[in-house]
């Protein structure tokens, strides 16, 4: 079975590196990201099964990277991953895939990657 | 029987007469003393003067020191024309008698107590005393030692008629200005209580107050037409009023409401009745048509009739005047006095709202930089005791971060749900009320003095169900957008409508600025949570505004009108069939 690649973006480092650690040992392949710019070209350079963004980010924010990825890969499965709980509901319902609040238990992250994989 | 009247000089009582009418003594004392001397030098039993009183009734009020009939006569008073008394006043000429002739009506009634006295004297003469254009009275004489007056006699008197004629019209020259003066001080006293700021009701206790003083008058009464704001009282009294009376002012009181025009106890009650009460003046207090109450002036009767003259009926009048204008004003006065206390809470609930608002933003911010170092040392922790063979103990340490970690998230959480479900009150609201009252507030702002604003306002749109308080705050952060994007200075449009969305009926608010528009290239992501173009925005504003308005099943359009600025359109249903019962 292939590995699948997945894109983390996080301005924080720590979180990327948790994320990354986390995420590897569920069997995935873990790029990082630290803007939404640097996202978008690493996506331009190879393909991702999945991105996993976050929304407050300086420069480009974590929406914007989202409406210019879904312009241009629009299969490609977004989960937005905030500290903000309030906005969940909006966005799983409008243009990302999911949305996970960010947590010291990254189980909901992992539960969420793994659905929308599954169905692919 | 004639009695010489051996002793008199008639040029000594004429000397006499003329010193005292020139003296500095009181008007009473003089007449008096001129009395005393004619009846003294001219061997009279009577001399007694009546005066015609400003009610057009005459009463007997000086006398000679030994006079026995005053007594009598002065419980009696008569028009002119009744009575020899009151024909003499009427036709301005003498006339005399002796006891052969004299007619039994001696002044207005034919008195059966004179009958003892009358028999006693011989000679009866009544003469005027008037000047060429007015009547201040009638001098008469009785005698019971001379069948008649010799014509020296009768010459001597006319002249004296004339002094003392003089000495009554200084006498009501002196009270009459007396009286106006008195009446203009009253007028400007009370002006001056009309004008202050004080509230209504020490106003009117205060004009009731000086009413009574300045009239002299044993009770004042004002009495208010309505229950107006804030008065605790419709009756505002200063002095005593018994029972029986209060109920007569009462009656008067409604008939002059009625009518609309003053009357008096005199006019208005039956006869019995005005010797049991006291006698007053009620006149109407209107303003403008309006009624607004009544004042009443009243005191014990005396002798003199009224305690309050007649002539007092105009001051009345006057007064009830400036007294309407003064209610007026005042009640004009505390409205503003309300308006303003209720602008200033209004504006200090806007401010606080404005505050909590940006404080709320704020906390939601600050919490979102404390959870991400949370979460990278939870999430750490969490590998580190995967990786680590940890002994029993040093596991229980790593639980109690972890639990204090979770602890804290969900702290952290509730912040961060600022914006949290409040259960919305819904009732139904008029829209352009509501604006009114909105930019009210706006256009009072100092910051705001350059900004324009137009209504086009659609008057019949229906009510529509919306939580007032959520509703907003959403239309000030339109607007604050607004003032942001134009800089302070602009133009902003505001218009309501009735719109209908396939089946949907809409009532619509339309917020246009001039501030140059959205670039076209972030227009849909307005109301994106997080995004902003300001400096220090946080990017949550028109993200809960739309929210809100979603929550109320609505929706919120931005367009760009060209050359000009930004529109944004807050669709609201005029009905809302899930929330439609919660509709107080």
């Amino acid at each position: 079975m292939k590995t699948m690649r997945l894109l983390v973006v996080d301005d924080e480092e720590n979180i990327r590196f948790l994320f990354k650690e986390e995420l590897e040992e569920e069997g995935y392949e873990v790029d990082l990201a630290s803007s939404g710019l640097e996202a978008l070209s690493r996506i331009k350079e190879s393909p991702y099964d999945l991105v996993v963004l976050d929304i407050k980010m300086p420069g480009m924010s974590g929406i914007q990277t989202l409406t210019e990825i879904k312009n241009t890969n629009k299969d490609l499965p977004v989960i937005l991953c905030s500290a903000y709980g309030e906005f969940k509901q909006d966005f799983t319902s409008w243009v990302s895939d999911g949305y996970v609040v960010k947590s010291a238990d990254t189980s909901e992250l992992k539960q969420t990657i793994r659905s929308i994989l599954g169905k692919t | 029987m004639k009695k010489p009247l051996k002793n008199m000089n008639p040029t000594d009582v004429l000397g006499k007469v003329i010193a005292i009418s020139h003296s500095n003594l009181e008007t009473e004392a003089r007449i008096n003393s001129i009395l005393n001397i004619i009846a003294q030098d001219m061997s009279f039993d009577e001399v007694l003067v009546y005066t015609l009183d400003s009610d057009k009734l005459l009463t007997c009020r000086f006398m000679n020191s030994r006079s026995k009939l005053f007594h009598l006569l002065n419980q009696y008073r008569s028009r002119v024309g009744e009575g020899v008394v009151g024909s003499v006043a009427q036709k301005r000429m003498s006339q005399h008698y002796t006891y052969r002739d004299v007619p039994p009506r001696f002044g207005c009634l034919f008195y059966p107590d004179l009958n003892g006295f009358i028999k006693k004297l011989r000679t009866f003469s009544f003469l005027p005393l008037s000047d060429d254009s007015y009547l201040y009275g009638v001098l008469f004489i009785g005698s019971a030692g001379t069948d008649r007056l010799t014509d020296a006699d009768k010459i001597l008197l006319s002249i004296f008629t004339r002094e003392i004629g003089g000495i009554l019209r200084s006498h009501q020259l002196v009270v009459s200005s007396k009286k106006r003066i008195s009446e203009l001080a009253t007028l400007s006293e009370l002006g001056r209580v009309l004008s202050s700021n004080s509230e209504p009701r020490t106003i009117l206790g205060n004009i009731s107050f000086i009413i009574t003083k300045a009239l002299n008058a044993g009770f004042t009464t004002i009495r208010l037409g309505h229950a107006f704001i804030k008065l605790d009282s419709q009756r505002y009294t200063c002095g005593e009023i018994d029972t029986t009376t209060e109920k007569e002012i009462a009656r008067l009181e409604e008939e002059v409401k009625r009518s609309g025009k003053t009357a008096s106890s005199r006019e208005f009650l039956q006869d019995q009745l005005q010797e049991a009460v006291a006698a007053f003046y009620t006149a109407p207090i209107a303003s403008k048509d309006r009624f607004l109450g009544t004042l009443t002036v009243g005191g014990p009767r005396s002798v003199a009739g009224l305690a309050v003259e007649e002539s007092s009926r105009y001051l009345v009048e006057t007064i009830a005047n400036y007294i309407s204008s003064g209610i007026e004003n005042s009640l004009l006065n505390m409205k503003l006095k309300d308006l303003v206390d209720e602008l200033g809470k209004a504006q200090q609930r806007l401010v606080e709202q404005e505050t909590f608002r940006s404080l709320g933003e704020m906390t939601a911010s600050i919490a979102h930089e404390i959870k991400n170092p949370l979460v990278i040392i939870g999430g750490f922790t969490k590998r580190l005791a995967k990786k680590a063979r940890l002994d029993q103990t040093e596991n229980r340490y790593v639980e109690i971060i972890l639990k204090e970690v979770g602890r804290l998230e969900s702290i952290l959480d509730e912040i961060l749900n600022y914006v949290r479900e409040n259960p919305m009150l819904l009732r139904g609201c008029n829209i352009n009320d509501f604006l009114d009252e909105l930019l009210y507030l706006f256009a009072s702002d100092i910051a705001w003095e350059k900004i324009e604003i137009s209504r086009d306002f659609d008057r019949d749109v229906p009510l529509v169900p919306c939580d007032d308080q959520q509703m907003k705050q959403v239309l000030i952060n339109i607007l604050v957008n607004a003032y942001d994007a134009m800089h302070g200075a602009g133009k902003i449009s505001i218009r309501t409508e009735q719109k209908q969305v396939g089946s949907h009926p809409f009532v619509t608010i339309s917020i246009t600025d001039t501030g140059g528009g959205v670039d076209p290239k972030i227009i849909d992501n307005v109301f994106n949570p997080f995004f902003t173009t300001k400096e220090r925005g946080t990017g949550l504003g028109l993200a809960i505004s739309n929210k809100i308005v979603m929550n109320h099943g609505g929706h919120i359009e931005v367009n760009n009108v060209t050359g000009k600025g930004a529109q944004f359109i807050v669709y609201l249903p005029q009905k809302n069939s899930i929330i439609q019962e919660e509709i107080v």
